[in-house]
This record gives structure tokens, C-alpha cells and sequence, in this order.
């Protein structure tokens, strides 16, 4: 059942670039919209086989492939995975269909976009860490072409720091990896938390730490985030979709199943310190984004912001906060999907993104009214108002950290505040007052765009408002798995109290708390 | 192959109580007679030669690695009055040199060819090589392991100056030879060394026994000169001086030869002299070998990022790669001897399909800077494919083959709490992955209105000419194993344990280990 995820695009990939045919012809991307509907179709199959109720993972496939290695073929899916798979399908789609009929080097293009979307599906649904590491590095050189082929100007750069910063973040990883399955004598590459009991906690904190950093340069976190604006920049419209809506999320999924679950106990120690890194990050990300011209990096800086809710959630590791976690995951993808969905038909409309340039692009009869409504409603989630899915999330983000670290939430929510400021000004600049103001004189008319292309927008605009308004379908789905990542901290909790009890009390009694 | 099997069974006992068991070398011997069909063929005059010279030679490496899979786990007994084994860690090195060279020859024909230099005369020294480098694997004495040494070492300059009116490949052939022979030299002397301390013997377990109880300065002498010569053989940093300049004269193919070949027959002689014979000084070797790995790694992989010749940066690819496989080397575990053995069969294949398709590059436009790649995926998908796909398993990629290999590299370093070599082989690898991207980058990422000058002139793609469809499949053989041999690598894996199951001394070497690590635990 979950192969097919696997398969879908990657044999499809494999087989558009070995089908005979003309290679610019529009029929790569008609067949890929079909093999991604169906990989999508698939993937809700797999929604309606999954039980909520079950806490661990589920709809195993297990299979043996390098014994010698400890590298198993072992897919399963939980509340964590499920939702991610999902946007993963959903924004993979979009981005095929938003992509210019005018694309050069269709087959290619089109072959890398599935190998990244089958890669991602991997990740998310590995049961062994190297068969995790596996898929993360696959999807590093379909992304770096991606950006280098099809990107602005400047992509060469940003393609290879892009490609430095991944590679290495995969190297780190892999090097914790390695540090956990081995500690015990065996090669155990399963995701057991029972694994780093055996290790030191000094040793823990060295492997956790390698895997945050590993993980904060995908998620990515200040300061390893300095690829991202340029890479934001310079790839084309649905590469920036897959990126932030996608890409970023195996970050903050490896910080939850990972860092979180694999090593409970030395996360207990660190927790105070990376809700004050996420306080950080956040504030950071939002100062830097308040300052951008360019309207792509100010919604790239928005997501270095954003995704610094997630790590205060995790850090904070309460039931409601894990929940706010997954939510922000979910709401993130889809807004700033939306929002860069929004900034490339800007973009291909008036051929700048410079918020010094554009003006009143939301007139009625020569402007972009439709897509500057849509820009509102983006901006709106982003910043959280209440009813769309951004404040969902950010509310139970910040409800459920704040009983563990009120001062560093509450900076997170300033930078909540900020958000609204940078996005008011992206708003008022570039799509409030009159079109035509001087020193242009004669009368800008911007090229109308057809409703079909607006579309995808439209499409993610209302399962942003849906989620805002009808949360619980998506909670529930979560809230198993959600549950599960928060008992290892209660583990900690019972033992601080044991440890703590049986100073006073006979050890029979600690042997029954035990 | 009869008349030996006649002398090992019947005539041996009646002569000595010391067993020959010729049979052992029947590989060698199949690769001897394609060398004097070649030479007697050249004879018959050129065309003759160019016409049956690619038959005998796959015929006689064909044979060799059939008989060699037939070796395979049978029962050891030592050849030659213990001078040489075959057991299964010579009988897979013995394979991939064949391999090597089988491939190495696909992919010459046309280059030896459009030099017109002599086909029959270049096989011959081919074999010659491949000859010395298969004895050398299997070589268990200090004047067997001299002879085929300096077989391959001789055959090795003399192809590195075949292509008589290129200045270069004189240059190199020259430069090969000073250095090559004063490393013969040093190996020599620590040879001697070795040969008094035995009091006359010159067996390696001889020596082996000898190295146990005399811990003299002496002693640590002939290590070093023993270790120098293995390290220039494998072109580990500092001794790797001479790589870089024979790697860019030498005709292309036979590069190929001595990155695969030639160094797969330096690490199996490695594992003889170090793991065999000096056990005793364990600690030191491992200590030597992890400061030359670690540089190898280091200034490999680093000064690989500066170059602009196309064989050269693979010069230096390769000093880093056998830095990686030294890693198993050190660790001395089950997993660290299986994971060379593997790297060295994954290398086999990426490396020579990358030279496959810079070969053909150089056929079709003459040039080899990698600038001249630029914008190739127009005119030439198959290079294009090829080469990136051998290019990434180098750089360690998944899902290729060679990702499966340094993992299993890493993991047993990281599994023998060699953090420190672990380490450096993520970080170098990083920067490995930086300079086999930018070659693709030339070739996909370069626009039409990009490309280079030759890459704009580029020929028609055709495989008439005589020599083109051997290239074509060593190039399609070599990039199919590298994408689907990953995927596919379970047997492998297996294959690989089962050469350091079936190797006594390997056993003997990981048992002693095992068991010094328990007497401290």
C-alpha cells in the first residue's frame, strides 16, 4: 500500500526520462499532472485505511535489504507522517500545475519534480534511520538542479550554497545516526527511544546536537538559515512551493521524530535553550523580513520565522504544544505555498518583485484583483487572525508552551506581532494606492490573468480557511502520534519524581512506582 | 591449465613432500597464454593483429575470472612451496584486477588505434601488468611479492610512455620510472631488513613469526620502508607525488588501469604485509595509516577542487577514494576488511565508467578540460548520463552503488571507534560531492548559448569505427552496475563477507583483535 507512494513518481520519473519522444513537448507535463493525481488519489486512500487510533506506526511494509548494514526497506505511517504525505501530494500537484507552459527542457524538469516528490515520501515514511538518510539525500541533487536549470539570475550561487548547506546538514545527520545505532555494539538503525538509554547523557547531547544542527540548517534555523532567502530567490515559482511547502518540513519532521523522540531524556536538558534559540529565530526572522524590498525574500524570511514556532513547540513538548507543532507544520506549507504561488504571478505579471516599484496592484479594472484579494487572505493566515489556519496553530503553539516557557513564548509572540507588520507593509506597498503614481505617466495596464491560473491559488486559499475554521478533523488525525512524541518527557517527569520521592520513601515503594 | 593439474597431482609428491598445487595460478596462466597469442599474433602484421588481438584478450580474461569464481571457497592449501595462496580475499582482489583490465582494454581499442601505435604490442603490456598485479594479490613471499610487483611496476611505465610522440606521456612515463624504482629500492632494502631478522627465510608467516619476538629499532625500520612502498603503490598522501602528472600524460585507458588495477593489487598487498606479517606491530601500522588516510582525504579531496583537466582531478579523486578505503583498512574488523573489498568492487565499475565516458569525450572532440564540457547534454546524452551517474556514486550519492559502499566504509569506522577518520571521511566528502557536481554542472546546467567551442563543433554520434561498440558497452555495462547496483546490493554485500570468511589470515588477524580488546574490557 505505501510502496505505491514510492513507486508512483519514482518509476514515473525513471520513465519519462527513458520514454521515446520529442523532449519539449507538453506532453511530459500532462503525463506527470496524471501520475501525481494519482499518487495524490493514492495517498488519500491511504488516509482512509489509516486508524487515528492507533498510537505507533502503521500499514507496515517491511521487507530485508542490506542485513550487513542494519539498512532495512521499512515504510509505516502515523499521525506525524500521514499529514505531511499528504501536503507533500497535494503541493507537488500544484507545483506541476503552476509550472509555465513555456518551461524549457520539459522532460527533465518534469522527472526531477517526481524524483523530489517520491524522495520526500520516502523520508516520511522510512521506520529506519538509514533508510530515512537514504531518502533525504536523494531529493538533495533533483533540488539543486532544479534551482540551477530553472532559477534567476544569480541561481548558480544559490543552487550550490543551497547544495553545500544540505550536504552537509545530511553528513551530520548521518554522522548521529551512526553515533546512536552503534553505541550499543549492534547496528540497530530502527527508531526506538529505548536506543540512547544506553549511551551517556554527554554522549547523547553530542548526537543530539549534531542532529539539531543537521536538522536546523533544513528547517532551517538562524544561523545556518542563509541559504534559504537566496534560494528562495532564485528558483522559479513552484521550485520556491516545493521548497517551503515541502522541503523545510523534513527539517521540522526530523526535529520531532528524531531529535525529540530518539533522544528524550537529553532533550529534557537542552529544552530551555532551544525554546530561547526558537525565541531567536523567530525574532530574527521577522526583524530581517520586515527590512526585505524584494517581496520573495521577505516571504522567505517569514518561513525562518515561522518555522521557529515549531522548535518552541517541540521544545516545550506538551501535548497541546506538539499538536500546535503539527498544525504549524500543515498551516506553514500551505500559506507560504500560497503566498509564493502569489509573488510569481506578481512577478510574471509585472517582471519585478521590488516593493519600492510595485503600487496598487489591487485595481479593479488594470490590476491584479483577484490575486491581491487572495494576497490578503494569505497575508492574514500568515499573520494569524483568527478563523484560518495560521492561528489554529500559532495558538496552540503558544498555549501549550507557555506553561513550560513563558518568557521565551512570549517573545514568540512578538515576533507573532511582527508578522503582521511585515506583511501589512508588503500589502500597503505594493497592492494599496493608485497604480499609475508619478513619476510613471502614461497609464499602466497589467496583463489580465485567466481564472483558470488562479486556480491551485484559490484551491489552497479555501483548505487554509478550512482547516482555520474546521480543525478538528486534522487534529484528530494527529493526536495519537502527537501524544506519543510527548510520553518520553513524562518518562523524565516520573523519574525526576521517583528520584525525588525516594529520598523520603522505603525503596519498595520506588520499585512500585517504577 | 591439464598439464599443471598433472604436475600438482601426480609429479609434485614424488619429487618433494612440499605440495606445488599449480592449479592455484590457472587464472594467471590463462592470462599468460592471451599475452603469447597476442605477442605471436602482432607478428602476422598489424591488420591481423587489430582483427584477432580484442578475441584472444576477452577470451583469456574471460577464462581467467571464470576459473577464478571456481576457486572460490575451495579448500586452501598453500602453492609453490608456500609462495603463493589463493584464498578468497587474493581470489577477489585477483577478480577485480581481471575486471579492471578487461574494461580498461574495451575502452582502448580506439584510442590505442587513432595513436597508431601497435594494438598486439599494447595488449601484451597490458596483460603483462595485469599478470603482475594478479600474482601480486595472491603473493605470499618477499621474492614472489618483489617479481610481481615490479612486473606490474615495469609494464606499468612502459604503458604510461606508450604514446611515444606525446611529450606528456613521455613526462610521465620518465617521472613514473625515477620514483617507482626508488620506491622498488626502498621495498627491497626493507625486504632485506626482514629477511636477516628471520635468520634466512623470507615467507611471509616466517617473517610474521620472526617480527613477534624482536622489537628491535630494526624492525620499525623495515615497517616504515615496507609501509612507503605499499603507500606509493596505493598513491596515499605524502607518496603520492608522482599521481598527478602520470594520470595527465598517460593515454587515457591506461590511467584507468592503474587506478583500478594497479591499486586494487597495492591494498590486497597492504592486507598481506601489514595484516599478516606485522601483527605484532599493530598499533603502529594502524597509527602510520591513519595519518596518511586522514591526508590522503584531506589534500585528495581538496586539491581535486582546484583542477581544470578532466584526468587529473580524477588523479586526485582518486587519492581521496583510496583514503576512504583505507578507513576499512584500519579498523581491522570483519566489516572494515568486507567494506574494502566492496569499496574496491564499487570502484571497479564507477571508475572506469567515468573513464569510459571521458575517453569517449576526448575521442570525439580532443579535449579533456572539463570547461570544454560545458552545454554537452545537447549534443550528447549518453556521455551526459553516464558520467553523471558514476560521477554522483563517487561522490557517494544515493541510491548508486558507491553511496552503498562508503556507508559500509563509515559504519565500520564509526563501529571501531574511529571517530576521528569518520569524521574527516563526512567532511571530505562534502567537499568531494562540491567538485563532481560542478563537472555535472557544465555538462546539464549549461545552456545551448553556453557551451563550449568544442561542445558547438561537436561530431555527428556514430559507432562504425572499429573499437567504438567495445566502448559502447563497457560504458553501458560499467554506468548500469554503478545506478542499479546500489539498489540491487545485498548480494554483494554477501560476496564481500564471504571473502574475509574464507581469508584465514584476516580471520586470525580480527580473532587476535577481538580478543586484545576483551583482555582489556
Amino acid at each position: 500500500m505505501l510502496s505505491a507512494l514510492l513507486l508512483i513518481p519514482l518509476v514515473g520519473a525513471l520513465l519519462l526520462l527513458v520514454w521515446p519522444g520529442d523532449p519539449e513537448s507538453q506532453r511530459w507535463r500532462w503525463a506527470t499532472l496524471a501520475l501525481l493525481g494519482l499518487q495524490l488519489f493514492w495517498s488519500l486512500a491511504v488516509l482512509l485505511r489509516f486508524d487515528p487510533a492507533i498510537g505507533g506506526a502503521q500499514l507496515l511494509e517491511v521487507a530485508p535489504w542490506v542485513g550487513t548494514l542494519g539498512l532495512e526497506y521499512r515504510l509505516g505511517v502515523d499521525g506525524l507522517s500521514l499529514p505531511l504525505v499528504l501536503i507533500n501530494g497535494v503541493l507537488s500537484f500544484v507545483a506541476v500545475a503552476v509550472t509555465a507552459a513555456d518551461t524549457s527542457r520539459p522532460r527533465l524538469y518534469h522527472a526531477l519534480l517526481l524524483l523530489i516528490s517520491g524522495a520526500v515520501n520516502g523520508a516520511f515514511l522510512a521506520q529506519n534511520t538509514l533508510l530515512f538518510f537514504l531518502f533525504y539525500e536523494l531529493e538533495l541533487i533533483p533540488l539543486w538542479l532544479l534551482i540551477a536549470i530553472w532559477g534567476g539570475r544569480n541561481r548558480a550561487y544559490a543552487a550550490t550554497k543551497f547544495l553545500i548547506f544540505t550536504a552537509l546538514s545530511g553528513m551530520l545527520i548521518l554522522g548521529a545516526f551512526f553515533g546512536l545505532a552503534l553505541a550499543t555494539g549492534s547496528a540497530d538503525f530502527s527508531f526506538n527511544p529505548l536506543l540512547a538509554q544506553d549511551v551517556g547523557l554527554g554522549v547523547q547531547l553530542l548526537l543530539l546536537g549534531a542532529l539539531l544542527v543537521g536538522f536546523g540548517i533544513k528547517i532551517p534555523l538562524v544561523p545556518f538559515h542563509t541559504w534559504l532567502p537566496d534560494a528562495h530567490t532564485e528558483a522559479s515559482t513552484p521550485v520556491s512551493v516545493l521548497l517551503a511547502g515541502v522541503l523545510l518540513k523534513l527539517g521540522t519532521y526530523g526535529l520531532l521524530r528524531f531529535c525529540l523522540g530518539l533522544f528524550p531524556e537529553a532533550w529534557g536538558v537542552m529544552a530551555p535553550w532551544l525554546a530561547g534559540w526558537a525565541a531567536l529565530s523567530v525574532l530574527f526572522g521577522s526583524l530581517a523580513a520586515i527590512q526585505q524590498q524584494d517581496m520573495k525574500r521577505m516571504v522567505a524570511y517569514s518561513s525562518v520565522g515561522h518555522m521557529g514556532y515549531v522548535l518552541l513547540a517541540a521544545a516545550a513538548a506538551t501535548p497541546v504544544s506538539l499538536q500546535g507543532a503539527l498544525f504549524q507544520m500543515i498551516s506553514h506549507g500551505l500559506i507560504s505555498a500560497l503566498l509564493f504561488l502569489l509573488v510569481g504571478v506578481v512577478y510574471s505579471a509585472t517582471g519585478t518583485r521590488d516593493m519600492n516599484v510595485l503600487r496598487g496592484l489591487l485595481n479593479p479594472q488594470r490590476g491584479l484583483p483577484l490575486t491581491g484579494s487572495l494576497m490578503v487572505v494569505g497575508v492574514m493566515a500568515s499573520a494569524g487572525i483568527p478563523g484560518m489556519a495560521g492561528f489554529v496553530a500559532e495558538f496552540l503553539v503558544f498555549r501549550g508552551s507557555l506553561v513550560a516557557f513563558p518568557l521565551q513564548t512570549l517573545l514568540c509572540m512578538v515576533g507573532s506581532g511582527l508578522t503582521a507588520v511585515y506583511f501589512l507593509l508588503l500589502v500597503n506597498r505594493a497592492f494599496f494606492g493608485r497604480l499609475d503614481t508619478p513619476p510613471t505617466t502614461q497609464q499602466v495596464v497589467l496583463p489580465s490573468i485567466p481564472l483558470g491560473h488562479q486556480i491551485p491559488a484559490m484551491a489552497l486559499a479555501v483548505a487554509i480557511l478550512a482547516i482555520g475554521l474546521l480543525p478538528q478533523g486534522l487534529g484528530s488525525l494527529m493526536e495519537r502520534s502527537s501524544f506519543a512524541l510527548t510520553l518520553p518527557p513524562r518518562v523524565i517527569a516520573a523519574s525526576l519524581d521517583s528520584a525525588i520521592s525516594s529520598a523520603t520513601t522505603t525503596p519498595a515503594i520506588r520499585l512500585e512506582q517504577g | 591449465m591439464t598439464v599443471f593439474c598433472t604436475l600438482a597431482g601426480g609429479g609434485a609428491p614424488a619429487i618433494t613432500a612440499l605440495q606445488l598445487n599449480a592449479g592455484a595460478i590457472a587464472p594467471e596462466s590463462a592470462v599468460l597464454v592471451a599475452l603469447l597469442a597476442c605477442l605471436l599474433v602482432d607478428l602476422a602484421g598489424e591488420e591481423a593483429a587489430s582483427r584477432w588481438v580484442p578475441p584472444i584478450c576477452y577470451g583469456g580474461l574471460g577464462t581467467a575470472l571464470v576459473l577464478l569464481a571456481l576457486q572460490w571457497n575451495a579448500p586452501l592449501e598453500p602453492s609453490f612451496l608456500g609462495s603463493f595462496l589463493a584464498d578468497n580475499l587474493a581470489i577477489a582482489f585477483r577478480g577485480v584486477v581481471a575486471a579492471s583490465t578487461l574494461l580498461s582494454l574495451l575502452i582502448s581499442w580506439r584510442y590505442v588505434e587513432r595513436s597508431g601505435t601497435p594494438v598486439g604490442e599494447y595488449a601484451a603490456i597490458l596483460l603483462a601488468a595485469t599478470l603482475g598485479a594478479m600474482f601480486l594479490c595472491g603473493a605470499t613471499d618477499l621474492v614472489s611479492i618483489f617479481i610481481s610487483l615490479e612486473t606490474l611496476s615495469v609494464s606499468s611505465y612502459l604503458l604510461s610512455g606508450y604514446m611515444k610522440r606525446d611529450a606528456r606521456s613521455g613526462e610521465a612515463a620518465l617521472k613514473y620510472l625515477l620514483v617507482g624504482s626508488a620506491a622498488a629500492a626502498v621495498f627491497l632494502y626493507g625486504a632485506s631488513l626482514l629477511y636477516g631478522l628471520t635468520g634466512g627465510e623470507t615467507s611471509l608467516e616466517a617473517v610474521g613469526v620472526a617480527l613477534q619476538t624482536s622489537a628491535t629499532p630494526v624492525t620499525a625500520l623495515a615497517l616504515v620502508f615496507v609501509l612507503a612502498t605499499v603507500a606509493f603503490k596505493i598513491a596515499a598522501v605524502p607518496f603520492h607525488q608522482w599521481t598527478p602528472d602520470v594520470y595527465e600524460g598517460s593515454p587515457t585507458p591506461v590511467v584507468a588501469f592503474l587506478s583500478v588495477g594497479s591499486k586494487a593489487a597495492g591494498f590486497a598487498l597492504a592486507l598481506r604485509l601489514l595484516v599478516g606479517c606485522f601483527e605484532s606491530f599493530d598499533a603502529q601500522w594502524k597509527v602510520l595509516f591513519t595519518v596518511l588516510a586522514v591526508l590522503s582525504m584531506t589534500l585528495g579531496n581538496v586539491v581535486a577542487l582546484a583542477q581544470t583537466s578532466m584526468k587529473r582531478m580524477l588523479a586526485y579523486s582518486s587519492i581521496g577514494q583510496a583514503g576512504f578505503v583505507m578507513i576499512g583498512l584500519v579498523c581491522g574488523t570483519e566489516d572494515g576488511y568486507a567494506a574494502m573489498v566492496l569499496y574496491m568492487a564499487a570502484y571497479l565499475f564507477m571508475n572506469l565508467g567515468a573513464f569510459a565516458c571521458i575517453i569517449l569525450f576526448s575521442l570525439r572532440t580532443g579535449s579533456d578540460r572539463i570547461s570544454d564540457y560545458a552545454g554537452l547534454y545537447q549534443k550528447d546524452p549518453l556521455i551526459t548520463l553516464g558520467l553523471s551517474l558514476c560521477l554522483l556514486s563517487l561522490g557517494g550519492i544515493p541510491p548508486m552503488l558507491g553511496f552503498f559502499g562508503k556507508i559500509y566504509l563509515f559504519f565500520a569506522g564509526w563501529a571501531d571507534q574511529q571517530y576521528l577518520l569518520v569524521v574527516v571521511g563526512l567532511i571530505t566528502s562534502v567537499v568531494s560531492i562540491y567538485y563532481y557536481i560542478s563537472v555535472i554542472k557544465m555538462m546539464v546546467v549549461k545552456e545551448p548559448q553556453e557551451a563550449s567551442d568544442v561542445v558547438k563543433a561537436y561530431p555527428e554520434i556514430s559507432w562504425s569505427l572499429t573499437g567504438m561498440q567495445p566502448l559502447r558497452a563497457a560504458l553501458v555495462g560499467c554506468v548500469l552496475v554503478t545506478a542499479i547496483g546500489g539498489i540491487l546490493s545485498n548480494p554483494l554485500f554477501t560476496w564481500a563477507n564471504s571473502a574475509v570468511a574464507g581469508t584465514p589470515m584476516l580471520q586470525h588477524a580480527i580473532a587476535a583483535s577481538e580478543s586484545a580488546v576483551a583482555a582489556l574490557g
